[in-house]
């Protein structure tokens, strides 16, 4: 990736220079004190370089750059090195409420069809879980685990699956083989494999790849679920974390020490601790950035997901 | 050596050059080439439509392609045994079995390298491999260890060649021009001086070393593609030496089994005698008895314990899905070849033949339950995917690429046979001057 | 369960076309309903902006309506009253901002309403969706006192000529996070009092701020009925100063990518592979001096 790297200085740097720009942009708008916003406004975009005059709230005119008319950001392109690279001074982390969970698969179809996942395959698995026969039955949404060990990657011969500084395991299609140790080495069988020809929308078949939307997916690539960082880098929420209707799903920035379902933000430190959170196979030593919240004082009895139940799909096995 | 000492040098040059093929030959190798054409059919079908039309899918995600590259570098590492460990350990007997062994060992491994990449989704980013590859992981070195041991091999097939070249170039009106040629491109340097035994001798020793490391870590190597995972069946401290000892046996089984056809075909009664199934089937039993202790281990150990992971694997393996494969594979390809080679009617040609084949059969779906019910037991329920994601038996495809490959490594073995003496003439006249000398 | 599948798939096709011929195509059970929702923006007392939202609800199902046209206008539906003309994105969502030229008319009310029309819709004397605001300011204060650090938001509404509070406002006091705010105290959301003022005690010890240890205080009016969405931001020093460590991402793994491979793994993969190369190199250079004898011999 050496030759990359005069390119990719270049990207960064225009990038730096846009969030400086737009920043003090809003800064001036707002009225703030000039001190440095360290936080992403929500509504940041890129600076088209034209301005556009409008009406503020006290009748004044002001001047304001011309892409913000876009209701959601368009972000630059990014280089294959700068997605590989991942966001920076960010560190992905998300805690599933088993509490809340009664199989809606609401997350689950919403990561299909924004992935694009083969039908019958699902990088986000709702799994109806009783550990033992006395024990209390429960459903687990499980997702990657963007483990900060991850069995996946360690075996990867050709750096296609990897690591970010963000903290998320993503895959590059482009780069894929499809040998498949990847799926044999990880513990979660989260990863799925692209059998055959991904059946695409066109525009979706025809835009660019990139590494952060996982599309076009590719044949005899694997897939899995990528934490949606098409989203968050737009400062907004992954899929299947907006689309749950009971807010099973929260996600947030470690380095914020924060975590929201969108509708609740909590102190992630602090939910893990009176939740008492815990990570799946942690004896197997691979640190996942997923967290579960115990199925403790639960909304929904077990039995109410069961008629969500898929009858192709048996449950037990 | 005592029957070939009655013949003269040239009895045994006569008996020993390759011979064209006759009925029987063009049959057997009409229909091996049948069976790549097949092969050849279903990786087409494959390239077009993609992995889909194997019944893998996303829990089991190696199949049979792997078991299949798994029994090919198992039988690969015959070629270190019969030659690089009987010539260091100066066992003389062995020299008619060292191209036999040979060839069985590249035609293997070539085929073992031809179904990995069989086995890749995106088979036209092999290049990728040397592009962007990350030492770390296990694919890595097997594929450096497969290329190393692969040259070596080829090194070990050519040096003891090269006085045999010279003969076969001798016997010019008899091999045919298109021969004659490439006879003459790969050996007329070798003139048979001093100087030039003492250099070839001293590099075939050097090899017979180096091959013996490099032949236990291809096997190890392969192991560890299981071993570094975290699954019950393969989460072992034990495969590296598990897979060694099988590799071992089915190596052993494979030549036992060459041994008897090249004997029956090429009338080589005289040099491959009784004697010598007599000594490999001693060998296949001790051989069989390290792998049974190996398994004993491997399932006895964790069957004692029963994890929960493993248990669902083991009771699997034992009584459930797999346990008719299993005690198949277990009793033919270990425990009925000790009961036949234990006893000295049972080391005579054919019972050792069959024994050699039960050896080859039983290890081909040994490979398969390494494998395949291992991925059928995840840590997670297997949920969320449609029944056909619960089960796995090859497709036809499948099949006719595993079977493809095999016919082609037989095809290999089969022509290489046609082109060179199958046992090295030269080291046969040699060996038997100097048992002539010793009397 | 194939049929279902099928049907599943034609239903897709229907909303496909209905999006594409912008006809409600109903169904003889579910009749798809079309809703337009648009939302009004006031941050930091500056800067407004309307976004529109276009979904087609069947049943239960929600779609979102892709590069549907619709005209914006301030008051009434005539044409020296245009806001905009907005085509929706993928997500069925467009946004405009109030041009220049409406300013007399902007300046003239103190509530105003918005309606939307969509265009091309081939129907005459379609009735407007009318969506009504009140000019509303925000501001946000913080103070220290005896440790504890509070924070208190007032909300006023522009209304028979004068800024009056607005009483039982609901909002949320806390701090921006990614896709969401962490609330600054024990309280999820704050509602002003009789003065127009919601306050909060900042509650969250030693939370991560940035470099410099900054926090981004927010207030936020959600969604209200007369006032729309009011945001207003404050930056303040109460976070922890946070450095981002990258060390864990540059460490030489075993997960690392290939120009990271551990120093011990490398050395030992070179050593043996140029061990074993390096013997395999001499056995070839054995040949041609094999050859080379030949050739001196001759």
């Amino acid at each position: 990736m050496s030759c990359n790297c005069g390119g990719n200085d270049c990207s960064k740097n225009s990038r730096r220079d846009f969030l400086v720009t737009s920043l003090l942009a809003t800064a001036a708008l707002a009225g703030c004190s000039d001190k440095k916003n360290p936080f992403i406004p929500e509504d940041e975009v890129v600076p088209s370089g034209e301005k556009v005059k409008l009406l503020s709230v006290d009748g004044e005119i002001i001047e304001i750059d011309k892409a913000f008319l876009k209701p959601v950001p368009d972000l630059p392109h990014l280089s294959n090195s700068e997605e590989r690279k991942g966001i920076p001074g960010k560190k992905f982390v998300m805690v599933i409420d088993l509490a809340r969970c009664k199989n809606l698969r609401k997350c689950q179809e919403a990561c299909n069809h924004m992935h694009h996942v083969h039908p019958g395959q699902n990088w986000i698995k709702v799994l109806g879980m009783e550990d033992s026969d006395h024990t209390a039955p429960y459903w687990q949404p499980t997702t990657c685990m963007h483990c900060d060990e991850p069995p996946c990657v360690k075996v990867c011969p050709v750096d296609a699956t990897f690591k970010r500084q963000d903290g998320i395991v993503l895959i590059d299609s482009d780069r894929c083989i499809g040998c498949r140790f990847c799926m044999a080495a990880c513990p979660y069988s989260t990863r799925v494999f692209n059998w055959e020809e991904p059946v695409l929308p066109k525009e979706v078949a025809d835009q660019h790849y990139s590494c952060e939307t996982s599309l076009p997916q590719k044949k005899g690539t694997v897939g899995k679920c990528d934490f949606c960082p098409d989203m968050t880098r737009k400062g907004e929420l992954p899929h299947c974390v907006s689309a749950c209707p009971n807010g099973v799903f929260f996600f947030g920035d470690m380095n914020e020490d924060t975590v929201t379902n969108g509708a609740e933000t909590f102190r992630f430190s602090e939910l893990i601790r009176d939740k008492a959170g815990y990570r799946l196979m942690e004896d197997l030593g691979t640190k996942p950035r997923v967290y579960y919240l115990p199925p403790v004082n639960r909304n929904f009895p077990y039995q109410s997901g069961l008629e969500n139940e898929k009858p192709e799909e048996k449950t037990k096995n | 050596m005592e029957n070939i000492a009655a013949f003269s040098n040239e009895q045994i040059t006569r008996d020993l050059l390759p011979q064209k093929f006759g009925r029987r030959g063009m049959i057997w190798t009409g229909i091996l080439v049948l069976l790549c054409l097949t092969g050849a059919y279903a990786y087409y079908r494959q390239l077009k439509y993609g992995l889909v039309v194997t019944s893998m899918r996303d829990y089991v995600s190696w199949g049979i392609y792997i078991s299949n590259f798994v029994f090919f570098v198992a039988i690969s590492l015959v070629g270190s045994l019969i030659t690089a460990i009987f010539r260091l350990a100066n066992v003389k007997w062995s020299t008619p079995l060292t191209r036999i062994a040979e060839i069985i060992a590249v035609s293997a491994i070539v085929f073992a390298s031809l179904i990995i990449i069989v086995d890749m989704g995106r088979p036209e980013r092999f290049m990728n491999l040397f592009l962007h590859g990350r030492i770390q992981s296990p694919i890595m070195w097997d594929v450096i260890v497969i290329g190393t041991y692969f040259f070596i091999s080829c090194l070990l097939l050519y040096f003891p060649l090269l006085p045999d070249l010279k003969i076969l170039i001798a016997f010019k009106e008899k091999s045919g021009k298109a021969l004659n040629k490439l006879y003459r491109f790969q050996g007329s340097f070798w003139k048979g001086t001093k100087e030039q035994f003492q250099i070839s001798d001293k590099a075939i020793n050097i090899l017979c070393i180096i091959i013996v490391p490099v032949a236990f870590c291809i096997h190890t190597v392969t192991s560890w593609l299981f071993a570094t995972t975290y699954r019950p069946g393969w989460d072992s401290t034990n495969f590296g030496a598990y897979f060694i000892s099988g590799a071992f046996l089915v190596g052993a089984g494979g030549v036992v089994v060459a041994m008897y056809i090249f004997r029956k075909s090429y009338h080589l009664e005289k040099y491959i005698t009784e004697k010598h199934f007599e000594k490999m089937g001693r060998i296949v039993v001790l051989l069989a008895l390290l792998y049974l202790y190996f398994n004993i281990n491997e399932y006895l150990i964790p069957a004692f314990k029963m994890k929960k992971p493993e248990e669902a694997h083991l009771t699997q393996l034992f009584t459930g899905e797999f346990a008719a494969l299993f005690w198949f594979a277990i009793s033919i390809g270990m425990i009925i070849p000790i009961l036949i080679l234990l006893f000295k009617k049972g080391r005579r040609p054919l019972p050792v033949f069959i024994a050699g084949i039960m050896v080859v059969i039983g290890a081909w779906f040994k490979r398969y339950l390494i494998v395949t019910p291992t991925l059928l037991h995840p840590f997670l329920p297997m949920q969320n995917v449609p029944e056909s994601y619960h089960h796995y038996f090859p497709s036809w495809e499948e099949w006719a690429i595993a079977i493809g490959s095999l016919s082609g490594a037989l095809l290999v073995i089969t022509f290489f046979a046609r082109i060179y003496p199958i046992i090295p003439i030269h080291e046969i006249i040699t060996e038997q001057h100097e048992e002539a000398e010793k009397k | 369960m194939k049929k279902l599948k099928k049907n599943k798939l034609l239903l897709l096709f229907l909303v496909f076309t209905s999006m594409i011929s912008n006809t409600v195509v109903g169904q003889d059970s579910i009749v798809a309903k079309e809703i337009v929702k648009l939302q009004y923006f006031n941050r930091n007392n500056s800067l407004q902006y309307l976004i529109l939202e276009s979904i087609l609800k069947k049943g239960k199902q929600i779609e979102p309506q892709k590069s549907k046209a619709f005209k914006i206008f301030l008051d009434k539906d005539q044409p020296e009253n245009l806001v905009a003309k907005v085509m929706t994105d993928d997500n069925g969502k467009a946004k405009a901002i109030i041009p220049p030229q409406l300013k007399s008319i902007w300046d003239s009310a103190e509530q105003h309403n918005f309606l939307v029309v969509a265009e091309a819709s081939g129907k005459e004397g379609e009735t407007p969706s009318e969506f009504t605001i009140r000019k509303a300011k925000i501001s946000i204060d913080t103070s220290s006192a005896d440790g504890t650090k509070n924070i208190s938001v007032t909300v006023m509404k522009y209304k028979n000529g004068e800024w009056l509070a607005a009483k039982d406002v609901e909002m949320k006091i806390g701090v921006q996070r990614l896709g969401g705010i962490l609330p600054a105290g024990e309280s999820d959301s704050y509602t002003t009092d009789s003065t127009g003022i919601a306050t909060s005690e900042f509650k969250k010890d030693s939370l991560p701020g940035n470099e410099y240890g900054d926090l981004m205080l927010v207030a936020r009016v959600e969604d209200n009925d007369e006032l729309g969405n009011l945001i207003v931001e404050k930056p303040v020093p109460w976070g922890v100063v946070t450095k981002t460590d990258n060390g864990f991402f540059n460490q030489r793994a075993l997960w690392s990518t290939r120009f990271r491979t551990p120093l011990w793994l490398l050395f030992m993969a070179y050593t043996i592979v140029i061990g074993v190369w390096g013997t395999i190199i001499y056995l070839v250079v054995q040949l041609v001096k094999i050859k080379k004898i030949a050739n001196s011999t001759a």
